[in-house]
């Protein structure tokens, strides 16, 4: 599970059943939650009991796992509980067991099987477009796009945006959502970003996507659209062919409300607003998977030049180099990349394809005071460092990674978490063997054994499990 | 709170399973299979195979797979497709770049109606498939078709088995291509680091890419076929590939030994029926997941020889010290080696060598020898090397 | 697998060898005996060959290929380099596959010489671990013993046997001693040539004349410090069959060579210098494969027994118990095990001599994994544009990546009279193939080059395969996947050596 998936994984954990139940409806939806919400173990877990005709009893599936996973087990089990996947029964002996959701279970079969009658894997256009586009042309288009939010949010901060023509056509729509998300604020006409802002700019575009989605999953309603169709079309999105072209006369209202805002953030393409048909960019198809690396290309025949292609660009993203002499250098002549590294970076020269900076104390803490973490500093530089320094482990030098930290730590001292403190247990042994419980769930931030004390950032799994006990 | 712990760099560096490539060897042998047929018909296993696919692609993002057919008389793989080679008559082409690109070209183009053409219609109209499922599928299902056709009965009436050996061979060459591709080290050789002697700097090397082996088998004896699917078994040994067995009929010693040695899983269900449940529970977990659960294996797994000269099992053999053969008896014609024909004394193989006992250290450790080799007297003292006085 | 093979084969080819500069010059001449008359042509020295990689080198042969654009240029390089890998003598040999070895490890000062990182101690004994576990690897049926020099002594590091694990324990227990009161080695002193000699001659003297009689010496010093004449150790070692090869650092000694090329019949290729540690790895790790053996073994030992024989050797099965029980080898309780088929004597792990009644106790499978020295695949051959067209190969059959297409670029004049030149080269290799081995003995021995069609052919099969794929099938795999995917692709007599044995 990448990092762009599990923002997605916890906005879905928040929805209710009766959504989870009416999103299972669609094979697509049940997919590709499969495929890219769900740890690993959770995969194999449902995958075994998904044709398993009875239901599995809980000391079944613990003989299954090594002791050694238990704690692996026990995730695994409450995302499945909590996405509604996997439901607990009691029968009359006070066995339990578990068994797979209906719907999921037979919109799952339906999926891999092919089955079923629910077109949710898009109809592609059945009369041939006279102009139909390449998917080149459909990368460019997607990467402007979304380039243009970014510069939008960023270049205010950095400058530029009176210089450059960048950053301007961001739709109206765009610049709402935006702001609803809290990533920029405007004051008196000027755009700045917020804290969430730069976290977003940081991550990577997957997760860029996905953290915008959300924000504008969250809003559905206030546009008077239903969440579960904007989520299932997503879904569906994200099971398309790249450079295919669909129709849109299966799509519901809101689907087709949709698809102006989707071609504002460069997720899918069309030729103009009266089109029958759509394409979806690359931003849509990696929604569901992760930088495109499935190797689905419809040019069977060409599978191992591509494959060949894919695997040897793929990891060759990177372009920034950092020395253990906080030395950055960037092959890049991207006018947003180097804002971005110029928010932490104390940059001093710029060549064609290549800037150069250092990292200094102010710098760092510059970009400290703006809101940016460290970390999201060393993941940005690790996600893409250059293939060179992929050779190292960690990519990045440990002295910096350390450094970077250090100055960061010096302004802030106390950490905060919300949460919630568990105290007054009557017994000992309830105690342990429910900090226990949370640390195996990896939510227990802090314990204090002496005075049966514990603190937890997410309380739901645990009370459930405490009511649980209680019936017993 | 601020300590800088040294062991949390990895800050979330994927924390994702790497991607897995599974390779199917299918044992389609057409003999074992039409024993099978009351049970279970190979157009029930296939379908049950392919759904197995399916939920393996579907259990990563960029998990691949690779399926090769182990038949009868050929070795192919069935996904992703081979190209036929275009074999030209060399006395018209030589010389005349132009001529040459049109025949390929017509050539693809050909190909691509016969293997492309047809199935991209067929799946732009399944709008009720998960478009990569379709693309395998339908290759798959192609191939498989596009091999029965090419089956005659003159290649049926040849041999009774499967070419495990070659599948396997394929297997092994295409994972071990995919795994140099995927690597991010570019050739983990030369890497100037790995020559750093110092064992702490013993070269971490990511994996990038886990690969197991599926054979899906269905016939019996492969003795004919002992050395090649041997190799294979130590290459994947070597290469830490898992060899997973589903024995649905028939029963090989080679085969429990191949996932006895490589650490894969083993199963000979009684009722071939619930296949694709076997499949699920037992076969679709990769290496990431496997680590957390318990795999059945193959257990108790025959170990023991069996003689080149009557095929016996035999407890105690003889060997042959030029060419490994293994026979049941001292006994044999001349003294002649069956295999290789070489003059075999039988001295040896009864006497035992002397004990090694070791000794105070000045003592002598060699009692016949004595002869011209001494050494000057002059061995300086408490050396263990024995000399001649 | 009858002799006979061996005559009409011809040609078999490599299997696990790593780059030595060794073979640069001579693979392992035919076994001319006694005769050191006709000197070997004269071997490259270290600095000669081009693993000395130097900018210097580098260049002019990236500017040679001019034709092609420089990528291309680079990119042959890069397969010529890795095809360096493989075995350049594909001559058909008897190996002496239960082999006796004795590894003696330099632990005299000239080992603290920091030209290898962190110091040639620390290097040899880093890789010895490797090779040690190499070694059985490839030869589980042999015994290794290891010894040390030091001070003027050679010390007994670990006893013969055939456990991988106990002598790696012992190699490692000189730097960490695994008892606290252990002190760790320090090399120091100089080191005896003859002491050492003399040692592993008696450790081996007495070994079975069907196995060979090794040893393997890994020589930092310039120096050797010996207590008599060590010529007459010499003549004592070549008397036992013993065969010495040296893997030198630093600088050729004329010692050495005189050690290296008296026990090796004249023989100078098994005296080796590592100059650095990447080559010391290569270097040792290329001994990890079985000796040939020479034909004129029999007649220099005089000795009456005949160099085979037949042995008689224990297939156990394994046992499983829930109680534990004592086991004959270290003596301390274990559950399960093997139990000898002879005296039911219970051993932990194979393959090993019974502890009680000394027969040889091995799974069939330690056997197999010495078939591939026996039944080596043959070399395949670089394919030319024209013969690539012939066969039309689009795409390598093992691993299904696409071959690229042939360049119509302005060259292509040129190119087509050397393709001219090619083909007949081809139709040789055709006449070669059908009368016989000579030409084809030729073709496997010359030198590795890189193909300009990125392809490399089967001979037996005519599958066509990448670089990659090239590789891994013969040092890894030792299977042609070309050949095992059909049935009978070929008569017999052109089979690459995998076909025959039945088991």
């Amino acid at each position: 599970m990448s990092a762009s998936s599990s923002q997605a994984l916890e906005y879905l954990e928040l929805l209710p059943r009766q959504t989870h139940t009416k999103l299972y409806e669609q094979p697509s939806t049940v997919l590709a939650i499969f495929r890219c919400m769900l740890p690993h173990l959770a995969k194999s877990l449902v995958m075994a009991m998904l044709y398993m005709p009875s239901s599995l009893s809980a000391q079944d599936l613990d003989t299954w796992f090594r002791p050694t996973a238990r704690s692996d087990k026990d995730k695994s089990i409450s995302i499945l509980e909590q996405l509604h996947i996997v439901v607990l029964k009691q029968d009359a002996s006070r066995q339990n067991s578990y068994e797979l959701s209906k719907g999921f279970a037979r919109a799952l079969r339906q999926a891999l099987e092919g089955s079923g009658s629910h077109r949710s894997f898009g109809v592609p256009s059945s009369e041939t477009d006279p102009d139909k586009v390449t998917v080149a042309f459909l990368d460019e288009f997607a990467q402007g796009q979304w380039e243009n939010i970014l510069f939008y949010m960023v270049g205010s901060t950095v400058g530029l945006s009176s210089s450059n023509a960048l950053g301007r056509d961001v739709g109206e729509g765009t610049k709402a959502l935006l702001r609803l998300g809290e990533f920029v604020k405007s004051t008196h006409a000027r755009v700045s970003i917020t804290r969430a802002g730069f976290t977003f700019v940081l991550q990577e575009t997957s997760a860029q996507v996905w953290s915008l989605l959300i924000v504008y999953l969250k809003h559905a309603d206030q546009l008077g659209m239903s969440e579960t169709d904007v989520l299932s079309f997503l879904f569906m999105l994200g099971s398309l062919e790249l450079g295919q072209d669909y129709t849109i006369s299966t799509l519901s209202a809101t689907q087709l409300q949709m698809l102006e805002d989707l071609y504002a953030f460069g997720i899918i393409y069309r030729s103009n607003e009266k089109a029958k048909t759509f394409y979806p960019t690359r931003l849509a198809v990696t929604l569901t998977s992760d930088a495109g690396m499935l190797s689905t290309s419809s040019t069977l025949r060409n599978k191992a030049i591509s494959n060949e292609v894919s695997h040897r660009s793929a990891p060759n993203t990177g372009f920034i180099i950092v020395e253990t002499n906080y030395r950055l250098y960037a092959y890049t002549d991207s006018l947003l990349q180097i804002s971005i590294l110029s928010l932490f970076t104390k940059l001093t020269t710029r060549f064609p394809n290549l800037v150069s900076g250092k990292l200094t104390k102010e710098s760092i803490t510059r970009a400290v005071k703006l809101g940016i973490s460290s970390a999201q500093i060393l993941s940005y530089l690790t996600s893409h460092a250059h293939p060179q320094m992929q050779k190292n482990n960690p990519y990045l030098p440990p002295t910096v990674m350390d450094q970077i930290r250090l100055w960061e730590y010096e302004g802030e001292r106390v950490e905060t978490t919300n949460g919630f403190l568990m105290k007054d247990f009557p017994s000992d042994a309830e105690y342990r063997d429910l900090a226990a419980y949370a640390e195996s769930l990896g939510v227990l931030i802090w314990r204090n054994d002496a005075r049966r004390m514990c603190f937890v950032d997410r309380v739901d799994q645990i009370s459930s499990y405490l009511k649980k006990k209680s019936q017993k | 709170m601020n300590a800088i712990d040294g062991t949390d760099r990895q800050i979330k560096t994927d924390n994702s399973p790497p991607p897995s490539l599974l390779a199917i060897v299918l044992d389609t042998n057409p003999h074992a299979w039409a024993h099978l047929s009351s049970t279970l018909p190979l157009r029930n296993a296939l379908a049950n195979i392919l759904v197995f696919i399916n939920a393996h692609l579907a259990s990563g993002n960029a998990n691949e797979v690779v399926v090769i057919a182990a038949h009868s008389h050929r070795a192919v793989f069935l996904y992703p497709t081979p190209k036929t080679p275009t074999p030209r008559n060399n006395s018209n082409g030589n010389g005349n770049g132009a001529a040459n690109g049109d025949v390929d070209m017509n050539e693809t183009g050909a190909g691509s109606m016969e293997d492309g053409g047809p199935k991209d219609v067929s799946i732009s109209d399944n709008p009720n498939k998960y478009r990569p499922f379709a693309v395998v599928e339908s290759a798959i299902l192609q191939n498989f078709a596009a091999l029965l056709d090419a089956t005659t009965p003159a290649h049926l009436a040849a041999t009774p088995t499967t070419l495990i050996g070659g599948a396997l061979s394929l297997a092994l060459s295409y994972i071990a291509k995919s795994t140099l591709l995927r690597s991010p080290l570019d050739s983990v050789v030369d890497n100037p680091l790995s020559a750093l002697a110092d064992s702490e700097t013993l070269h971490t090397k990511r994996e990038s890419l886990t690969s197991r082996i599926l054979i899906v088998s269905v016939s019996g004896d492969l003795a004919n076929q002992y050395i090649p699917v041997m190799n294979s078994i130590f290459a994947a040994q070597r290469k830490r590939i898992p060899i997973d067995i589903l024995k649905l009929a028939g029963d090989t010693v080679l085969l429990q030994q191949a996932s006895d040695a490589t650490g894969g899983v083993y199963m000979k269900p009684d009722r071939p029926e619930g296949l694709l449940q076997y499949l699920m529970m037992a076969f679709l977990p990769d290496t990431t997941a496997r680590r957390s659960l318990v795999m059945p294996s193959a257990g108790g797994v025959d170990f023991r020889a069996a003689c080149f000269c009557h095929r016996n099992v035999v407890d105690i053999g003889y060997v042959c010290s030029v060419c490994l053969s293994i026979f049941c008896t001292s006994d044999l014609p001349s003294n002649l080696c069956l295999t290789c024909g070489s003059y075999l004394s039988l001295r040896s193989a009864q006497t035992n060598p002397p004990a090694l006992v070791p000794r105070k250290k000045k003592k002598k450790k060699r009692a016949g020898g004595a002869d011209s080799t001494t050494p000057g007297g002059s061995t300086p003292a408490g050396s263990g090397t024995p000399m001649h006085s | 697998m009858a002799d006979s093979d061996y005559e009409f084969e011809g040609d078999n080819g490599s299997d696990d060898e790593y780059v030595a500069a060794k073979s640069k010059s001579n693979p392992r001449p035919p076994p001319t005996g006694k005769k050191r008359a006709e000197e070997p042509p004269r071997k490259l020295h270290a600095w000669e060959t081009d693993r000395s990689r130097t900018v210097a080198k580098e260049l002019p042969a990236v500017a040679e290929a001019d034709d092609g654009s420089i990528q291309r240029s680079v990119q042959e390089r890069e397969e010529e380099r890795k095809r360096k890998r493989l075995r350049k003598d594909t001559k058909p040999f008897q190996r002496g596959i239960i082999r006796h070895v004795v590894l003696v490890l330099d632990l005299s000062e000239s080992m603290m010489e920091k030209d290898m990182r962190p110091n040639r101690f620390i290097t040899m004994i880093k890789y010895t671990q490797e090779y040690v576990r190499e070694f059985f690897e490839q030869n589980p049926i042999s015994q290794m013993s290891v010894l040390g020099m030091h001070d003027g002594l050679c010390i007994r590091v670990s006893e013969l046997s055939g456990n991988p694990a106990e002598h790696i324990a012992a190699i490692q227990d000189l730097r960490t001693p695994r008892n606290p009161e252990g002190v760790p080695k320090e090399p120091k002193g100089s080191p005896s040539l003859q002491n050492a000699l003399e040692l592993a001659r008696a450790t081996i003297y007495h070994t079975p004349s069907h196995g060979t009689r090794e040893v393997i010496l890994v020589f930092g010093s310039l120096l050797s410090l010996d207590p008599g004449d060590i010529h007459q150790t010499i003549k004592a070692c070549v008397r036992d069959r013993i065969r010495v090869s040296v893997v030198g650092m630093g600088a050729r000694l004329r010692i050495c060579q005189e050690i290296v090329s008296r026990t090796n019949a004249g023989d100078e290729s098994e005296y080796v210098v590592a100059t650095d540690q990447e080559s010391l790895r290569e270097l040792l790790l290329a001994t990890t494969t079985p000796p040939v053996v020479r034909s004129d073994q029999a007649a220099t030992t005089a000795s009456s027994d005949s160099a085979a024989a037949l042995m008689m050797m224990g297939f156990p099965s394994r046992v499983i118990e829930d109680v534990p029980t004592m086991c004959a080898c270290h003596g301390i309780l274990t559950t399960g095990g093997y139990r000898c088929s002879r005296c039911s004597a219970k051993v932990c792990s194979l393959p090993i001599t019974c502890p009680s009644c000394q027969l040889t106790l091995l799974l069939s499978t330690h056997l197999a994994r010495s078939y591939h020295h026996l039944f080596p695949l043959r070399n395949w051959v670089a394919v030319s544009w024209n013969r690539a067209l012939e066969q039309g190969s689009r795409e390598c059959v093992g691993c299904l990546s696409a071959f690229p297409e042939k360049p119509t670029t302005k060259g292509d004049v040129s190119k087509n009279e050397a393709g001219d030149a090619q083909k007949e080269n081809a139709s040789l290799d055709k006449t070669a193939r059908a009368t016989g081995e000579q030409q084809a003995d030729k073709d496997d021995s010359q030198d590795q080059k890189a193909s300009e069609s990125s392809r490399y052919e089967c001979r037996a099969c005519e599958s066509h395969f990448c670089v990659d794929c090239d590789i891994f099938c013969h040092m890894v795999l030792h299977n042609c996947p070309g050949c095992l995917s059909k049935l009978n692709p070929v008569p017999e007599a052109h089979s690459n050596g995998d076909a025959g044995m039945t088991g």
